[in-house]
């Protein structure tokens, strides 16, 4: 047998404080370089492998972030040059309304991904058990947070702000410091919500989710009481110059000299206003620059105020949180579980139990339900707003159809993001279900069925409060819940079924599950489907509606367009749709099924 | 070497670990025995600072753990029962990345690390990714790489969990030689026979405290069993009949620190 020859230890010293010369605390330089130089490598093997296994899923992420970005850039085209002869108060106001809400926001973002990153990843129990400096590794987390929050603003702000130098015919060095501009502004509430995160841990260990529940709550309710209030009037006064008046007057709170948001707006239009610096020190460049350094200041200051707390409170935030007992779980919910288990035939208990169990882990992942509320609340808050305007009957049929195919996208993100890998997910538990007496094919249909009854109830209770806002009749209503049923059996078909046919049994991440090639595929399915769904319904629908089909039957277009028009082509539309959702439903769960049941573990 | 001084750790109104006094010097094998839920794991974090104490104090070459970690660190290698790597890391750049953060010159480097990978046997994997790693594979980086900086006190958590036999030979050879000359290791482990093969001495934890130190030998005779094997004694010392009507030996020593 192999005796390995192992080296002997080499002079280690017995006494404190001297340690041998093969080891030495790493200099603050030597550490920076060491952990931003691990982050590079990282980053670099990350962008390797997507290039090697993920190019259909890159493709797709650069050329929609690409149409996407052209598509904003158009929108805030038109509308800053609609806005260009009332430009100063209105774009002031709206700059900073928009970066004040974002920069509350990129705060409690922040927050959120710090404490993941500083507290719950495998890296920071490494880190904490090498000599590393905590604020080390406070500001290696929080390139990630940083990074992973700021894109967004990036990608939604970007087309804006290029948008308004173009119509403003800024400077050439308006478009060199926009990045600067927006790196140096997202530093501040970034660093922020990284300071509110370990002072919450470390302060209120105990309390600590709940205080962050409520503040962002709290926030979150003044930020929707003081949107309301701006939009909020009677509706034969929206849109009026007195409206309007009284809509920009209420977002003149967010003009605040002492908010980073203010020095960020004032600073792009200074430097978008086209004066220079040759015709004298108020020359607008300078100007811009001054807030530029102003952003910068503040920015590098909070690092060096976070440094120093992380330094003190970091490591006693680690202990204390991993010391937190469990709350035990409330078993209010269980007669719920227990009811579904029981009812119905003995035939079907298994598939109910599945269904109670997804049910249970779904509920008990925050992850999931947490994102769940939040873009299905932001629909409702939008829809329920949707009566501040009016409308006339075919634009609002339109608008109608248009909400549907946002509460249909919606859908498909939570059904690629977490119905896609429920089958990949039961790989580690693989070994359970092939030992109980449960058909494969019940374990399919069972995440099927949850996914399917679970996202009908909210969508179509959406989709009924959109039509209801804007004041639909009820037949088109009909055809909206049809479509919506339609939406919901499809992609939970598409979801659930290529999941089983593209299974990764060995993966345990559902982000990576999801962003892998099947993943990638089931959410182009997805958009596919609910735009053949919405276009097949709403085109006749829209025609016979328009003047074209309601109000000439007699003088009807006797070719194509007009029997699309008439009550006939509206039939044949939904007629169409469902052959289409049973289609999209039954052919990838036929295909999955075939697969899943020959599947080896 | 391994100080612990009247240490507490609790969580919330529960006690994990209570009032636990150990001294280990240099050059020896201490394993940390216990039912699950006895503390063992708590003791551990508190030793490489993931955890710190209620009361009391942890110090290892004479550096305590709450005050000065980071010169603690510099003389502790760590095997945590739950290897995680960076996936996107190959296991030499990893050994690289963990030599830098001990200060390690280059050229020490470099040769410690050609060193580990041949003791360890990775030389076939070294250079792959570690998300590609096996629990057995991970297990031997992570091992590697808590002796590159030559610590004095190495601390394991569950060490032989996913090794092949040849592994665990490998671990074991290394483990005498390394102890042989004075390395303090510190180690939990659920493995009596390898407890029994290896230790110099056993402390026995339950509920939180220590109910015996010191050696098999001694334990044998206090519980006056002569010919009986560890796993025999510790089942014995840990039935609930035992624990439930208190230790039937005398207590364990409180090492004065």
């Amino acid at each position: 047998m192999h005796s390995p020859s192992i080296t002997p230890v080499a002079t280690t010293s017995s006494v404190a404080g001297t340690p041998p010369a093969s080891r030495r605390l790493p200099s603050v330089e030597a550490e920076s370089r060491l952990l931003f130089g691990l982050r590079a490598r990282l980053a670099l093997a990350a962008l390797k492998t997507m290039l090697a296994q993920a190019r259909l899923r890159l493709t797709l992420v650069i050329l929609l972030s690409a149409l996407f970005w052209g598509s904003l850039y158009g929108l805030f085209y038109e509308g800053f040059a609609f806005l260009n002869s009332l430009h100063a108060e209105i774009i002031s106001l709206l700059f900073n309304g928009f970066f004040s809400s974002l920069l509350l926001m990129l705060v409690f973002s922040n927050a959120i991904l710090m404490y993941s990153g500083l507290y719950c990843s495998p890296e920071s129990r490494l880190l904490i058990t090498l000599p590393a400096r905590p604020e080390a590794v406070f500001f290696h987390k929080f390139q990630e947070s940083f990074w992973f929050s700021s894109w967004g603003f990036i990608l939604l702000g970007s087309p804006m702000l290029v948008a308004y130098g173009v119509v403003r015919n800024a400077p050439w060095t308006y478009f060199l410091l926009l990045l600067p501009f927006m790196v140096a502004f997202v530093v501040i509430p970034a660093t922020l919500g990284g300071m509110l995160c370990m002072a919450t841990v470390a302060c209120v260990p105990r309390l600590r989710m709940h205080a962050l529940a409520i503040a962002i709550t709290a926030s979150t309710a003044g930020a929707i009481w003081l949107g309301w209030t701006a939009l909020a009037s009677a509706r034969a006064d929206s849109l009026s110059p007195i409206w309007f008046e009284q809509t920009m007057s209420r977002l003149a709170i967010t003009e605040q000299k002492f908010f980073p948001s203010w020095w960020l707006a004032s600073g792009l239009i200074e430097s978008a206003s086209g004066k220079t610096a040759l015709e004298g020190e108020s020359g607008a460049l300078m100007e811009s620059l001054r807030f530029l350094a102003l952003l910068a200041s503040n920015g590098l200051m909070l690092q060096l105020l976070a440094g120093w707390l992380a330094a003190r409170i970091y490591r006693l935030g680690f202990s204390q949180l991993s010391a937190e007992v469990t709350a035990r779980r409330p078993l209010r919910i269980s007669w719920f579980d227990r009811m579904l288990t029981q009812a119905g035939t003995a035939a079907g208990r298994p598939l109910r139990i599945l269904i109670v169990k997804d049910l249970r882990l779904f509920r008990r992942d925050i992850a999931q339900w947490s994102q769940f509320v939040i873009f299905f609340g932001l629909l409702g808050l939008y829809f329920l707003n949707i009566r501040s305007f009016t409308y006339n009957n075919s634009y609002a049929t339109m608008i109608g159809f248009l909400n549907l195919a946002v509460v249909g996208l919606i859908l498909s993100t939570f059904t690629t993001r977490f119905v896609f890998p429920m089958i990949s997910l039961e790989g580690r538990r693989f070994w359970i279900l092939n030992l109980l007496p449960v058909h494969r094919d019940q374990i399919v249909w069972s995440k099927f069925l949850f996914s399917c009854v679970g996202g009908t109830l909210p969508c179509c209770g959406l989709v009924l409060l959109s039509d209801m806002m804007l004041g639909i009749r009820w037949p088109v209503v009909a055809i909206h819940e049809i479509c919506c049923l339609v939406l919901c059996m499809g992609l939970s078909g598409i979801a659930v079924g290529m999941g089983a046919l593209l299974p990764d049994l060995r993966e345990t991440s559902p982000s990576k599950i999801s962003s892998g090639f099947g993943g990638t595929l089931a959410l182009v399915l997805s958009s596919l489907f609910i735009m053949a769904v919405v276009l097949l319904a709403a085109v006749p629908t829209h025609l016979y509606l328009s003047e074209l089909g309601a109000a000439t039957e007699g003088t009807r277009r006797s070719d194509l367009v007009g029997w699309a028009g008439s009550l006939e082509g509206v039939w044949a539309g939904v007629a169409a749709v469902v052959v289409l959702g049973l289609v999209a439903t039954l052919l990838p769960l036929f295909l999955g099924l075939r697969h899943f049941r020959h599947l080896e573990a | 070497m391994i100080e612990f001084a009247d240490v507490t750790r609790n969580y919330g109104p529960k006690t994990a670990v209570s009032g636990f006094s150990l001294a280990i010097p240099s050059g020896e094998l201490f394993a940390l025995l216990g039912p699950n839920g006895a503390g063992k794991t708590t003791t551990i974090k508190m030793l490489v600072c993931l955890l710190r104490p209620s009361r009391g104090a942890v110090r290892v070459c004479g550096f305590d753990m709450v005050k000065d970690p980071r010169n603690a660190h510099l003389h502790i290698g760590y095997v945590p029962d739950d290897p995680n790597l960076y996936d996107k890391l190959t296991g030499r750049e990893f050994l690289w990345f963990i030599a830098e953060m001990f200060g390690m010159q280059q050229q020490h480097a470099m040769q410690r690390i050609g060193e580990v990978i041949d003791n360890f046997e990775l030389a076939d994997f070294a250079d792959d990714l570690t998300e590609s790693y096996s629990l057995g594979m991970k297990q031997r980086l992570v091992f590697a790489s808590s002796l590159l900086h030559d610590p004095d006190v190495l601390v394991l958590d569950e060490p032989m969990v996913g090794l092949d036999p040849r592994s665990v030979r490998i671990v074991k050879d290394l483990l005498r030689k390394l102890t042989h000359q004075g390395m303090t290791v510190f180690m939990s482990t659920h493995t009596l026979a390898m407890a029994e093969e290896m230790a110099d001495r056993v402390g026995i934890m339950v509920r939180g405290q220590l109910r015996f130190l010191g050696t098999v030998e001694e334990l044998r005779q206090q519980m006056d069993k002569q010919a009986t094997n560890l796993e025999q004694l510790y089942l014995e010392l840990t039935a609930p009949q035992a624990m439930a009507t208190g230790p039937t030996l005398s207590p364990a020593r409180p090492d004065a620190p």
